[in-house]
């Protein structure tokens, strides 16, 4: 597959090969389902709700996202320890929620949604720094709903899982609750 | 320093609460009174008509967590006392919605603001909403009550930074400002309300009504979310609810039946309209859930020389309504200017974007102010408006439609917190958008604001306050029910919370829950006696 010049191009014409028409469609019961139906519905070892298909994306997609709060050398720690925030919050969220949290993460684990939707075509273990950039400011731009609404809910989950814990506390010089 | 935690006790003094997730068999229960949601208007009318003599059946979704519990961390916090864990939002994603989930409702997380319905409120019910019999002088004697019960009273303390800023600010303008009263005794200064109050200092349904009603033989069952009204034409027969797991994330499959004499719904906006839409209600002019109104939120930054901190201390206790009524009841969208608290968790998803951009706003976070202005919503025709729908599972959630008019609101009060903000000192301003740097003078803000695409999801967008969805109303062609919270079409059935209103309020809404739900209570409690 080509590299694409044009991120919105490529979006366009990636979307309209697998037929989708745009945020009702995505969010349609139809083709959602089916892909939904592709991915690993049990949790990975170890967690409640990821799954073994979430993590190569989230691990990657979270070191860049945390690029800058925290120190190379401390950052695949970082990382594990967000994805397991992330898990342990993502375990109460109502069922409705947490359903459009694991399409959302099909939409970009899965090969035939992940290249034409992101601009990001090998595995995400192998995705440049430029190019996870690129697919972030895509989604932000899109004329698709549900796709600027997944660069929001990306973000905000990531960063909120990161600095609930208190490894993060230092960098944003939070000394914590006070001892009562 | 030990808190002694009032509910562990009352329930070793033999209170009657059940949790529904430990059901082993589906139950049925009865009770004169049945009391959907604990709550502003639960806890309330639950306390004045277990007083009355009525045998009053409380009925709480989500889960007991009491001072013990409250660790003053945001993860277990927004976990487990808030709906859908946090995760609630508008149908489209674009705005977060705070509401409590837990025995106490959304008072348990609530910032302890306390305002009374302003006239202009009532006043704009009365002439263009068909209500009757609430005006300043009807409704004084209510707030009256209720701020005495809960200890409301202007904030004697010195604001913090935090709110500094508001103060500061408008004075150098000449703007209008004043302090919070706030529902609290012997409040340690702590600022982690919205995490449960660890020193119950904060008079919230869970240390006020409900031991009070429970001291009363009144019940409580938590964890137990209320599904339909089974209706029988004009009379409800029984209340099924479901009990759920311990994390109140899905039904367990145990069932539990109420009956009663009389129903009152108060799981507050949103949650009292979606119980009428599962139960099938007579909604002949398909009034239900539409109406809904949110003081929609948007967010400014500030950066200062000085440590603010704006993690500690009261979290609200300045305002300003400079802006709220000066075009008028409903001339253009006009909003309520307060501060929010930002612990690190909800800082990272307001402060925006992401890498070293969001590194750098966090590592600022100790000389950061946040400032917030609330849209008054609904009170001009072109306003934002929601509409409560169901989700194929049955759940609730809003479809919040924006409109220009209210986008003008929005642009307007970036301008005047950014104005606030230069004029407290700040040395930069950050408008809360994804387009938005930090501007380091009054001119750089204003061009940028000017600029800004004010379109969802680039513009950061927030509530707290969730009202409207089952108006209030002599006209059964707009409201759900009379002016007396009473269902047109089902005689044994009240509406006792926030979504009654037929607008958004103006004001912090819950000292309005409460004198509205006292006021329609006592009443209630009248009618019932001469049935």
């Amino acid at each position: 597959m080509p590299t694409p010049t044009s991120p919105h191009a490529l979006s366009r014409r990636g979307l309209l090969k697998i037929g989708l028409l745009g945020s009702v469609a995505l969010a349609g019961a139809g083709l959602l389902g089916s892909i939904a139906g592709c991915s690993a519905e049990r949790a990975a070892p170890g967690l409640a709700v990821l799954r073994d298909s979430d993590l190569p994306m989230l691990q990657r997609l979270t070191a860049l996202l945390l690029d800058g709060a925290v120190a190379p050398q401390d950052m695949p720690k970082a990382v594990q320890g967000t994805l397991a925030s992330l898990d342990q919050g993502l375990a109460y969220l109502s069922p409705a929620v947490s359903k459009q949290v694991s399409q959302l993460f099909d939409l970009l684990s899965l090969p035939v949604t992940r290249g034409p939707l992101t601009g990001i075509w090998g595995g995400w273990e192998q995705a440049q720094d430029s190019e996870m950039r690129a697919f972030l400011q895509r989604w932000e731009n899109s004329p698709i709903a549900l796709l600027r609404q997944g660069h929001a809910s990306l973000l905000q989950m990531v960063l909120m899982a990161w600095y609930g814990r208190e490894e993060s506390w230092e960098h944003c010089g939070y000394p914590g609750p006070p001892a009562i | 320093m030990p808190v002694t935690d009032p509910f562990t006790e009352g329930l070793a003094r033999g209170w009657t609460v059940h949790d529904g997730s430990r059901l082993e068999q589906d139950v049925t229960l009865e009770a004169d009174i049945v009391i959907v949601g604990s709550g502003a208007g639960g806890g309330t009318s639950a306390e004045i008509l277990s007083a009355a003599g009525y045998k009053v059946l409380l009925i709480e979704e989500g889960p007991l967590r009491s001072s013990r519990d409250f660790t003053m961390q945001e993860p277990p916090a927004y976990a487990s006392l808030y709906q859908e864990a946090i995760g609630r939002t508008s149908q489209d994603g674009a705005i977060t919605i705070l509401q409590g989930r837990a025995v106490g409702g959304s008072t348990l997380v609530n910032w302890t603001s306390s305002f009374r319905t302003p006239t202009a409120t009532l006043e704009h019910w009365r002439r263009e909403h068909s209500v009757k019999g609430l005006s300043e002088q009807s409704m004084a004697p209510w707030f009256e009550r209720m701020e005495q019960r809960l200890g409301i009273e202007p904030w004697p303390l010195t604001p913090n930074a935090n709110n500094q800023v508001i103060r500061n600010g408008c004075e150098a303008l000449g703007y209008s400002w004043a302090v919070i009263p706030r529902n609290v005794r012997g409040c340690w200064n702590l600022g982690y309300c919205g995490m449960g109050c660890p020193s119950n200092a904060k008079q919230s349904m869970l240390v006020t009504t409900i031991p009070a009603t429970l001291e009363a033989g009144g019940e409580l069952v938590y964890l137990a979310r209320a599904e339909r009204l089974v209706i029988d034409k004009d009379q409800v027969t029984s209340l099924e609810c479901s009990a759920m797991d311990p994390r109140c994330v899905a039904p367990t499959g145990r069932k539990i039946r109420v009956r009663a004499r009389h129903y009152i719904l108060t799981g507050g906006g949103i949650n009292t309209p979606a119980i009428l839409l599962r139960s099938g209600a007579h909604d002949p002019h398909q009034r239900l859930g539409k109406r809904t109104f949110l003081h929609l939120v948007n967010f400014s930054a500030a950066q200062f020389e000085s440590v603010i901190n704006p993690f500690y201390g009261a979290p609200q206790s300045i305002y300003s309504d400079h802006f709220q009524w000066d075009d008028g009841p409903s001339g253009r969208m006009s909003y309520k200017l307060e501060v929010p608290p930002i612990h690190p968790a909800l800082a990272a998803t307001l402060l925006g974007r992401f890498g070293i951009d969001n590194a750098m706003r966090m590592e600022q976070l100790p000389h950061t102010n946040a400032m917030i202005a609330l849209m008054r919503d609904g009170f001009h025709p072109d306003s934002a408006e929601g509409q409560v729908r169901l989700r194929s599972d049955g759940t609730p959630t809003l479809d919040y439609e924006m409109t220009p008019y209210t986008w003008d609101g929005i642009r307007r009060a970036y301008h005047s917190m950014a104005e606030i903000q230069f004029a407290a000192g700040a040395k930069a301003v950050l408008p809360l958008h994804s387009d938005a740097t930090y501007a380091a003078n009054l001119g750089q803000a204003r061009k940028l604001i000017d600029e800004l695409n004010l379109a969802l999801y680039r513009t950061r967008l927030g509530s707290a306050h969730v009202m409207g969805g089952c108006a209030m109303g002599e006209d059964p062609r707009q409201a759900v029910t009379d002016s007396l919270g009473r269902h047109h079409h089902l005689e044994n059935l009240s509406i006792h919370d926030g979504s009654l209103f037929p607008t958004s309020i103006g004001a912090n809404p819950q000292l309005s829950i409460y004198g509205l739900a006292a006021n329609l209570s006592s009443q209630l409690a009248e009618r019932l006696k001469k049935a």
